[in-house]
């Protein structure tokens, strides 16, 4: 009878080996065994200028979207949770409900609203704040502008429903026994809210290092990172080099995300190991 | 109560941003004009008819269509058994399951879709929508298994054992019992596997060679010129999205609050 149950699992961890573990790990063994056993792949990558600074660029862009989105989606959800009951939800399936666009769809929006002819510079000119259209379309700024807008939605949720789950009755507390507002915030509040902080700045890079889409079409010739690189290496039928490539995007996430939890974990109260 | 303005104006500033794109888009798309330009100098149906009348844009939303809802059926049909399978699972196997069925959501696509194209290569089986599908399955699994899973655990177990000393068999007790009030949950698990596969760019690109999928084709336009059908396909596939997605949200919130209650 238990066993009977346990033979349920099995159509979804086959299809998570075949279509997941083991093509993962068949991009590692491409990584080493192309041509032959060699780790000349990274040595190629760690060898070159061009390919370090696409590395560090991914690293950059990662971060810096993942902070842009913590320093703008955690007031937006403290606004949120500062809410009566009845208007959270609507608020926050206002927040929502672009999250449910296409990637695609998304970045050519922001490429229609950029470009030479776009909205924005229709605007400045209107304004007379420009007499030429200005670049905005291929440059690192537009990067980050669509990257922020596809992602900020997770953040926002990501830090509300740590936040819903505070006691409001602890922060309550804190001002009986004489806290100003801000002190109560600064001391209770943020520290229980801040791992909710962590793990939404942790979930955006992780899928910010993986992106390629809104770079190769919003961005400039410099603002290439890992996932373009690993793109145009299929394209060029460079197995193994992509392997390798592939191999670094994904150890340096995990390290990266190892080290954030290491620091955070320090300053982070856990409530539920309290 | 003291109205906060300021805090008010940033927040409705910060949902303007996020909705910036598609208010932009969806006007465009009612342009008559040929060329893309805002505002519109005049309006129409054009773009609309544009895409309803091309065989090319019409194939490929076709076999996207397709693979999603097979990917979402697969996605869903084996990551709800295999919620009722963990909830059974010895404890030290449990975390390493969970794992790997949840990893998907975890490692960016294109890894994905590089180790499945490389060894759909070696099979011979690229361009095919079968393996299109099974790919798109496997990264929609783990969602199906955390909208199903968090619902399985606030069911109430004695309901199937109840079924049980009423003498239905296990398969009879628990279609009867335990998969009724998962119903929403399964649901929109299910719409959500259907979008993930939807949406997915990289592993078709990589996969379907001369068979485009909606995103492919959107992508190989995109990269070329900054076609006005598109804001059409997009402004439609907003509502789709929209409408199908609220839907989802709600049956969660309505299964998860429902059975927390009683």
């Amino acid at each position: 009878m238990r066993f009977a149950h346990r033979l349920t699992l099995v159509p979804a961890v086959l299809l998570a080996l075949a279509m997941f573990a083991v093509p993962v790990a068949f991009v590692f063994s491409e990584a080493v065994f192309t041509p032959e056993f060699s780790l000349a792949h990274f040595e190629r990558f760690f060898s070159r200028a061009a390919y370090l600074s696409v590395y560090r660029n991914t690293l950059v862009v990662s971060a810096a979207v993942a902070s842009i989105c913590l320093a703008v989606g955690y007031p937006m959800a403290l606004f949120i949770v500062g809410q009566p009951a009845g208007r959270r939800p609507l608020l926050l399936f206002l927040v929502l409900v672009p999250l449910w666009m296409s990637i695609l769809v998304r970045t050519y929006a922001w490429m229609v609203v950029l470009g030479r002819e776009g909205i924005v510079n229709g605007a400045l000119q209107w304004l007379g704040l420009t007499d030429e259209p200005l670049t905005l379309m291929f440059t690192t700024g537009a990067v980050y502008v669509a990257m922020v807008q596809i992602l900020l939605p997770i953040m926002v949720v990501t830090c509300y429903s740590a936040m819903t789950e505070i006691d409001p009755g602890l922060v309550r507390a804190a001002r009986v026994c004489g806290a100003s507002p801000f002190a109560a915030f600064r001391k209770v509040f943020l520290p229980l809210s801040l791992e909710g902080a962590v793990t939404g700045w942790s979930v955006i890079f992780i899928l910010s290092m993986g992106f390629f889409i809104v770079p190769a079409l919003v961005g400039g010739r410099r603002d290439v990172l890992l996932g373009n690189m690993i793109v145009n290496q299929v394209g060029q039928a460079n197995w193994g080099f992509a392997g390798a490539l592939a191999i670094v995007l994904l150890v340096s996430t995990i390290v990266l995300l190892g080290l954030v939890r290491l620091v955070a974990g320090r300053f982070l109260y856990s409530p539920r190991e309290a | 109560m003291r109205t906060r303005l300021v805090p008010t104006l940033l927040f409705a500033l910060g949902v303007l941003f996020l909705f910036f794109p598609i208010l932009i888009v969806a006007p465009m798309s009612f342009s008559g004009d040929r060329f893309l330009g805002f505002p519109p100098k005049s309006w129409g149906l054009v773009w609309y008819e544009a895409y309803f009348s091309d065989p090319v844009w019409l194939a490929a939303t076709w076999r996207s269509l397709r693979v999603a809802t097979l990917a979402g059926l697969i996605a869903t049909l084996s990551g709800t058994a295999g919620v009722v399978g963990l909830a059974r699972l010895p404890r030290r196997w449990r975390a390493g399951v969970t794992g790997l069925l949840l990893a998907p959501a975890i490692v960016p696509n294109v890894i994905v879709a590089l180790g499945v194209f490389v060894l759909a290569l070696r099979f011979g089986s690229t361009d095919s929508e079968a393996t299109l599908m099974l790919a798109h399955a496997a990264i929609g699994l783990p969602f199906v298994v955390m909208i199903v899973g968090a619902a399985y655990r606030q069911t109430d177990p004695t309901l199937e054992k109840a079924a049980r000393v009423f003498g239905a068999g296990p398969l009879r007790a628990f279609w009867t019992a335990t998969v009724p009030p998962l119903a929403p949950a399964i649901l929109a698990a299910f719409i959500f596997a259907f979008f993930v596969s939807f949406d997915e760019l990289v592993i078709a690109l990589f996969l379907m060679g001369g068979s485009e999928t909606l995103p492919v084709r959107i992508w190989n336009d995109l990269r070329f010129e900054i076609n006005p059908t598109i804001a059409a396909i997009s402004t439609f596939f907003v509502v789709v999205t929209a409408l199908a997605m609220g839907l989802a949200e709600t049956l969660r919130i309505r299964a998860t609050r429902r059975q927390g209650n009683s």
